[in-house]
């Protein structure tokens, strides 16, 4: 594997995504338990698609228009172009890209392509991201012991392995997957007076 | 060097010293000769940004909140993008300001600020958090480049002697000054004085060194 593909994938590189939980605390708020559910549910419902945005910018198609059609909630919207252009920012002091206001993964598709990540891993690094965002934020919103979550990503691992394969390999249409939950409760989230993380 | 962007001061020490009283209290000061900004960093609550609006003393557009995901110290160290976009947000909606205030949310004494967030940083520690705080040292106390000791007013009821923790901060400090304040009963006029000349050194220089001056109470008895 490339080490710039472990440099992305790694928490400790400076991108912001700390302070999003991508939807599971206002989840965890409302009752919800089974995180690994949510983890696959955002997989089959928001990655898989992002994973595909992600591929698509890393060769050139940064297709933001069509990626905002799929996102219509405004405070999705805004924390993805807060973390895109927060990955961005880091990934300028290495590469030549632009510091933008670009949604994540269509961000992490041009860092990638930059980097010269090949498309199979701009695809695993954007299902890992976004699971392994969701696990990390777990820890402090549900007590848990922290090797479980690792666990967790461990299980996937075979899923992420398989999806990044055939995303990398996909030249069909874009897909349009729905949300509909995390769409509706990211704006009330952002309206609850107690809350860790920015989305 | 030309100075195109505000000052950026980080604010930072443990939960309860006093960071929002003092940001308050430095804009009460100042706001009618620096056009001032502040970012937020709360833990889990908007409380220190709502505390600074409702102050009064800033207009409400010139303050901002970030989330930090429950790690205060991340936001202002390891990787402080939402901080940096939060100040360049601030000052692109406001117009151009002269200082942005970074409030750290409260954490231990490990904390503290990138120098590619915080141009100078003030670290803040109060005498009821025990008087054994500056001994025990730790990047805050021995680095921040001006170290405030708050709520000397209440020393005598918590049985801390603030003149040794002066003292003992100056020996971990070197050259780098020490402010004994009670923002309640004195205000924050010794830290609006250090202010004052970091922002003037920032607008001469483009870039800033500790300095001593104007603030009294640091002990000069410590081996250089």
């Amino acid at each position: 594997m490339d080490p710039l593909t472990l440099l992305l994938a790694d928490s400790r590189f400076p991108s912001g995504s700390y302070a999003h939980s991508l939807g599971l605390e206002q989840a965890v708020s409302d009752g919800l338990r089974d995180v690994p559910a949510f983890i696959r549910a955002r997989q089959r419902l928001v990655a898989e698609a992002d994973a595909r945005f992600a591929v698509e910018a890393s060769r050139g198609n940064v297709f933001e228009e069509e990626w905002y059609m799929r996102t219509p909630s405004p405070a999705l919207r805004d924390a993805a172009r807060r973390t895109g252009s927060q990955l961005l920012r880091a990934a300028s002091a290495i590469w030549a890209v632009p510091v933008k206001k670009t949604p994540r993964p269509l961000a992490l598709g041009i860092v990638a392509g930059a980097a010269g990540i090949s498309a199979e891993d701009t695809a695993l690094l954007a299902l890992y991201d976004d699971a392994a965002t969701v696990a990390s934020a777990a820890l402090k919103l549900l007590p848990l012991d922290p090797a479980v979550t690792a666990r967790w990503l461990a299980d996937l691992a075979p899923e992420l392995a398989r999806s990044a394969t055939r995303i990398a390999a996909d030249d069909g249409p874009l897909p349009a997957p729905a949300a509909v939950a995390i769409e509706l409760n990211a704006p009330i989230h952002l309206e609850q007076r107690e809350r860790l993380f920015a989305s | 060097m030309p100075v195109e962007r505000a000052l950026r001061i980080g604010v930072g020490g443990p939960v309860g010293s006093g960071k929002s009283s003092l940001i308050a209290a430095l804009c009460g000061a100042l706001a009618d000769e620096i056009k001032l900004g502040v970012v937020t960093n709360d833990i889990y609550t908007t409380e220190d940004a709502e505390f600074l609006r409702a102050t009064g003393v800033l207009p409400e557009e010139r303050i901002t909140a970030v989330q930090t995901g429950g790690c205060p110290h991340t936001a202002i160290r390891d990787d402080i993008s939402a901080n940096l976009e939060a100040v360049e947000e601030l000052e692109a909606a406001t117009g151009p300001l002269d200082l942005v205030f970074v409030e750290s949310g409260g954490d231990n004494l490990t904390a503290i600020f990138s120098p590619a967030l915080a141009d100078v940083q003030i670290f803040v520690i109060d005498v009821a958090g025990g008087d054994d705080i500056p001994r025990k040292g730790g990047p805050g106390i021995a680095r921040a480049d001006l170290l405030v000791i708050n709520k000397t007013d209440l020393a005598q009821y918590v049985g801390s002697d603030h003149v040794k923790m002066v003292r003992e901060a100056s020996e971990r400090r070197g050259a780098l000054p020490v402010a004994a304040t009670s923002l309640r009963t004195d205000g924050a006029h010794k830290v609006a004085v250090w202010v004052r000349s970091q922002l003037a050194d920032f607008r001469a220089h483009g870039h800033l060194h500790s300095s001593m001056e104007g603030v009294p109470d640091h002990h000069h008895d410590h081996v250089h």
